[in-house]
């Protein structure tokens, strides 16, 4: 415990909060009452903020779990892939009645009456490339056949996934040792292929230099906004008297997202050396790396580098014989989706539930962790500055288009034939070619629907739609151009011309076969779930909207209700703390509008459907019941339940 | 010339209009000094800005700057403003040279209407058992912003209700909007971090740990601040309504503190009282005990009709004879026979009346009763008394309040002192027993209610309590605040003012008192402190009489400026 309050400031123990709440549980299984007591006093702090944080993160559990827990994702791809259909498959064989609350919250966790199972649903665990996927105690089972749960429950170790071989229009850079032959995780392998050679190569540059080649790649953050990496720095004063801080956000979490957890646990040292090169460019002298709390075995093989690199004289004091020193350090999350959020990431890094800070004041470079000026950047960003400095900015800047340089990794999910990673040069591909050539097409005899480009809270985009974007002529003039949905070149740019983003770079196919409004009440329950709840549209609005969402699928949709999801959406986006307004208004508001028909066939009715009886707040308490309503809308299941298939 | 120690001023168009407002002016509060009140919820003048309740949203723009890095001007010789697309929080950025706000445009009304309608979809809109009602900032700006009807056809998040929070604060987590005011609060200004959120989205809920209770001395506070009917006040909840209530802006006599307040009550009965703000004293706090201290006002043990000892009982008379019986008895005695004991609890004005009767009766031996206990400091004095500077220059008192109470019971035991007056104050407090008062061939005393000594005076005169009369009083750091009667006195009790100026002129004759104006003039005449001031002169927020006493345990209201001449510092009010 004392090791882990030791990594942050003395006057800032509180920090220590997430880390202590994580061993507790570890040791004991759950977070008890004794728990709250004993951790808030170790850290001078009141009990109500120990407990403002367990229930605020999804990981802490504040009851015991089955010998064996398993975390089913029920997000989008995973959805999509029958992660519900293996929800009932596994509680039918473990004997669990699921305990399963319509409005988002996935509390309490159901254990089987023997004991030795516990389930429950989680949101997105960033492995959508492999749904369904469950964590079965802490590890990852992918490719998960709803029929096969026995193999889960008798605890038998998965077959080794199929490494994915590199397709011929990618450019590997950042992902060159993702599932190479022969390589590991541990430092050895990493220095036998050149490894650290570029921090060598850093430390002995200036500072500027440094921020300059950024400046000069044109690099855009790789987590979602897309903002220039070397001007984010330029906002560090070289002068600066307060300590500064680099915090990797490798909190990766947005549904169709999965490329940082490669990066974590095959090539850490990769990260690594590009965080301490950036943490030399700002003068850092500390860094953290915020990994998602579903990332157990990803911070054990961060933590492991870390040690490797601190024998090797990469980090800790005098790294590689100069005067400079940096430490870093992991910190793990809790299963909040909104710690991705840079502020929302540096509250919790502080001990706090992860509510975001109001911009101005609050901008990380200024005053962010601890009221210091702080780099949040994600951990694909921070691989690529050390290919920056290998082959130089310029160099950088030659790949890809203007404006949109680099190479980036596109996760591609859904409802295709090869779903996985890609690593492209940003704009070289287009999306016809990821979706039919890379990722192997729509499955057989399915029409593309809908794509949704770069994460689930980036706009849908419809097959059929035509896109205006200006495009550069030879002689320089912009010349506008209506194209397919396939024509689209898979950059910052022109998604964003495309009405949509290329965020994350989490591309999520829904063929023919999906109603867009199931889809959409799976999206909205992500959001309904993650909203911290601290400002009003986001908190208010993401739960109605799934709440209305809820009702057009149980066949209760009134016909003003597609225009009043656009409205609540149209109430959110742009007035909120953060960015998870927009994230939660934008599905809603491009599915309603682009995809009417799905829409109107489930709101027909002229009036609601009278409410089920409503509990008093005092049989509620008494009852302490939380009504079982069905598991899932999927129509497919629901189809096949009455075929007698399943 | 310019003052040097006011800030800048900077130009800030407000709906079209250039104003000025001084540099750190919050954009919300100068749109509110403007004329345009932006609505709010979470942002709280006296707390942090967290931003979170979206209702303060306006459109904002800075001023377009030329190539030469300045603000380009436009034909009326104002710079351009170049708007924001998005629209902006107003409560937590200060204004800034040449920004543009729009608090009245199509975009923030609407931004308005849509956060009125997410606050409401899940509110169980009890308005009409509710005590908030009256005072509700939902109710307010559901009058400019709130729709006729509701688009909400689901079920409304459930929460707990009714949880009692603290011993004095109620709690309903249906109707919070989870503004954070009161967790705000208790960090930091009570420093008492009990309430805390907990669960997520909108099922959060604001609560404190199981095991700790919102009981520290200024809990109350949370429900003022509280915008909806959230918190609720224990003791007042579903007592009255609170438009009923009428408001009388007096100042609280618990302690030296001397906290600004409103008393609500109804047909003289007080139901609550809240804090005043008065940034030189109390901000807009209040503690507890102070806001909750005025039950003994309707208390059986009431004294309501004045008595006379008539050789064998004490019996009841009206006040003529009172007055008279006790002027005649204490005419019988020398100087040197009296000791006067009054009280820190008395106004200037009674104790102006007490040290003239003193002086007609040629009394040296007199002094007040001191009251320490603990104290904090937030806003709570040590000095429980809240008048003692008063009493110091008014009695001339040369010693520390209490000095010369040993000698006075000293006297009383050994039968050198004869006469007793014990006015607002019970001698058997301060070491005299019973059997000596039994003794005493006089004992005058006058009292609110029933105690100890009250069965053995000669003659006995029920008072009027704080929120019964009118006057004025010195808190602990100096300032002269006025007393206001919200409620009449019961029974045949009277002003205090009244009873010493009938005895005094029992004494030697008219003394041309009728009005409590005329004695705040006597003792402007003679006491140099008070010099050309008159009670209308004091006005609603009080005014500093003498320099803060050295080693004063009266603490500087919190969260205000600690240099106190801002206070005394003439507002500046901006030019338009």
């Amino acid at each position: 415990m004392d090791a882990a309050i030791s990594h942050y400031p003395p006057d800032r123990k509180r920090s220590a909060a997430l880390p202590l709440l994580h061993l507790w549980q570890e040791h004991f299984g759950f977070i008890s009452d004794e728990a709250v007591y004993a951790i808030s006093a170790k850290l001078g702090l009141e009990p109500i903020n120990i407990l403002e944080l367990v229930t605020f993160y999804p990981m802490l559990r504040q009851q015991r779990t089955g010998k064996t827990h398993i975390r089913v994702c029920r997000t989008l791809s995973c959805a999509m892939a029958g992660s519900y259909r293996l929800m009932e498959n596994l509680c039918a064989r473990t004997g669990i009645k699921p305990h399963y609350n319509s409005e988002g919250m996935h509390n309490p966790v159901s254990v089987s009456p023997d004991r030795n199972f516990s389930i429950e649903f989680v949101e997105c665990l960033a492995s959508c490339g492999t749904a369904p996927v469950c964590m079965v105690n802490d590890e990852l089972r992918e490719n998960i056949l709803p029929e096969t749960v026995e193999q889960i429950l008798s605890n038998r170790p998965a077959d080794g996934l199929k490494a994915q071989s590199v397709h011929p229009l990618e450019h590997r850079l950042v992902f060159k040792n993702i599932g190479r032959e022969g390589w590991t995780t541990d430092i050895d392998c990493y220095l036998r292929d050149g490894g650290y050679e570029q921090l060598r190569k850093a430390v002995t540059m200036s500072r500027e230099q440094i921020v300059n080649e950024v400046k000069t790649s044109g690099l855009r953050g790789r987590g979602g906004a897309g903002f220039p990496c070397g001007v984010k720095w330029s906002f560090i004063k070289p002068d600066e008297k307060k300590p500064v801080y680099l915090i990797c956000n490798a909190d990766e979490s947005e549904p169709g997202t999965f490329k940082d957890r490669y990066i974590i646990h095959q090539d850490p040292h990769q990260l690594l050396e590009g965080i301490l090169i950036s943490c030399f460019a700002l003068n850092a002298r500390t860094a953290y790396i915020y990994i998602r709390g579903e990332f157990p075995e990803g911070a054990k093989v961060l933590d492991r580098a870390i040690e490797e690199a601190r024998a090797k004289s990469f980090l800790g004091r005098n790294i590689l014989g100069t005067d400079f020193s940096v430490e870093v350090y992991t910190y793990r999350g809790a299963g909040a989706y909104i710690c991705g959020e840079e502020t929302g990431l540096i509250e919790s890094l502080e001990g706090k539930r992860a509510y975001p800070r109001i911009k101005p004041p609050y901008f990380p470079a200024v005053l962010g962790l601890y009221m210091c000026p702080t780099i949040v950047n994600n951990v694909e960003t921070l691989c690529h500055v050390k290919h920056i400095i290998a082959i130089g900015g310029g160099e950088y800047a030659k790949l890809g288009r203007p404006n949109n340089t680099g190479t980036r990794i596109v996760c591609v999910s859904g409802d295709v034939v090869r779903p996985g990673y890609f690593e492209i040069e940003v704009g070289a591909v287009t999306m016809g070619q990821l979706i039919y050539d890379m990722a192997g097409g729509m499955k057989f005899g399915r029409q593309l629907k809908a794509v949704i480009p770069g994460g689930s809270s980036a706009k849908v985009l419809r097959a059929d739609e035509r896109f205006k974007l200006k495009l550069k002529q030879a002689d320089g003039s912009m010349a506008e151009r209506e194209i397919f949905l396939d024509q689209i070149p898979m950059d910052f740019d022109s998604l964003a011309a495309a009405g949509s983003m290329a965020g994350s770079g989490g591309v999520i196919v829904l063929d023919d076969s999906r109603d867009m409004v199931w889809a959409l009440n799976n999206i909205n329950e992500f959001y309904a779930h993650e909203s911290c709840g601290q400002c009003t549209p986001c908190r208010e609005g993401s739960l109605w909207m799934k709440k209305i969402t809820d009702r057009m699928l149980k066949g209760g949709g009134v016909v003003q209700d597609p225009a009043t999801l656009k409205s609540i959406g149209d109430n959110i986006a742009g007035r909120t703390i953060c960015a998870f307004g927009e994230a939660c208004a934008w599905p809603t508001q491009s599915f309603v509008e682009k995809f009417p028909e799905d829409f109107a066939a489930h709101a027909q009715k002229s009036a609601p459907p009278p409410l089920p009886p409503e509990l008093t707040p005092e049989e509620l308490i008494a009852k302490t019941k939380i009504p079982v309503t069905p598991l899932a809308h999927d129509p497919g299941w629901e189809k096949a339940g009455r075929a007698g298939i399943i | 010339m310019p003052d040097l120690n006011s800030p800048p001023l900077v130009n800030v168009q407000i709906d079209g209009v250039w104003h000025q407002f001084p540099k750190g002016t919050r954009m919300i509060e100068a749109c509110a000094q403007a004329g345009a009140y932006i609505p709010r919820y979470c942002y709280h003048p006296k707390l942090s800005s967290p931003g979170n309740c979206r209702m303060c949203l306006i459109e904002m723009g800075m001023p377009r700057m030329g190539p030469d890095r300045k603000p380009e001007l436009g034909s009326d010789a104002k710079p351009i403003i170049n708007w924001m697309p998005r629209p902006q929080i107003s409560c937590a950025q200060d204004v800034s040279e040449g920004m543009g706000i729009r608090t009245n445009s199509p975009l923030a009304e609407e931004c308005r209407r849509g956060v009125m309608e997410f606050l409401l979809i899940n509110h169980p809109l009890d308005c009409p058992i509710c005590d908030q009602a009256g005072e509700c900032r939902l109710q307010e700006f559901s009058v400019e912003y709130g729709r006729a009807d509701s688009r909400f056809l689901e079920n409304k998040v459930k929460k707990p209700k009714r949880v009692e929070i603290g011993p004095r604060v109620t709690l309903d987590d249906e109707r919070c909007i989870l503004c954070s005011r009161c967790v705000r609060f208790c960090q930091e200004i009570a420093k008492d971090d009990v309430l805390g959120f907990v669960d997520r989205g909108s099922h959060t809920i604001l609560t404190a740990h199981p095991g700790r209770r919102l009981e520290n001395n200024y809990s109350l506070n949370t429900v003022d601040i509280c915008p909806v009917g959230a918190l609720t006040s224990s003791h007042f909840r579903f007592e009255m309504r609170v438009w009923f209530l009428k408001e009388t802006k007096s100042v609280c006599t618990s302690c030296a503190t001397g906290c600004n307040m409103i008393i609500g009550s109804r047909e003289d009965v007080i139901y609550r009282q809240t804090p005043r703000e008065n940034s030189a004293v109390n901000s807009v706090w209040m503690c507890d005990y102070g806001r909750l201290n005025f039950e003994y006002l309707t208390s059986t043990d009431r004294l309501l009709e004045p008595a006379i000892f008539d050789g064998t009982k004490l019996e009841a008379t009206d006040w003529k004879k009172a007055i008279e019986y006790t002027a005649l008895q204490l005419k019988h005695f020398n100087g040197w026979d009296i000791a006067i004991v009054a009280s820190a609890r008395m106004t200037n004005e009674e104790l102006w009346l007490t040290s003239q009767l003193a002086h007609q009766l040629s009394v040296s031996l007199i002094d007040v009763v001191p009251r320490q206990d603990t104290g904090d400091d937030i806003l709570l004095s040590r000095d429980r008394n809240p008048n003692v500077n008063g009493a110091k220059i008014i009695l001339g008192l040369d010693a520390e309040p209490g000095t010369h109470l040993k000698r006075i019971a000293e006297g009383v035991a050994g039968g050198r002192i004869k006469a007793l007056i014990a006015l607002g104050e019970d001698p058997t407090e301060f070491g005299i027993t019973v059997d000596q008062l039994k003794q005493l061939p006089s004992f005058v005393m006058m009292s609110i209610l029933h105690n100890a000594a009250t069965p053995h005076a000669t003659a006995l005169f029920p008072a009027a309590a704080y929120a019964e009369k009118r006057g004025s009083m010195i808190n602990g750091r100096g300032r002269l605040q006025r007393l206001n009667r919200a409620v009449r006195s019961p029974g045949d009790a009277r002003d205090d003012w009244e009873i010493l100026r009938d005895l005094s002129q029992a004494i030697t004759g008219s003394n041309g008192i009728y009005t409590i104006e005329d004695v705040f003039k006597q003792m402007a005449g003679s006491i140099p402190e008070f010099d050309g001031l008159s009670l209308s002169k004091i006005g609603e927020l009080g005014l500093k009489l003498i320099p803060t006493p050295e080693g004063t345990t009266t603490p500087l209201p919190p969260g205000e400026p600690v240099d106190e001449k801002v206070f005394e510092r003439e507002m500046k009010r901006a030019p338009k």
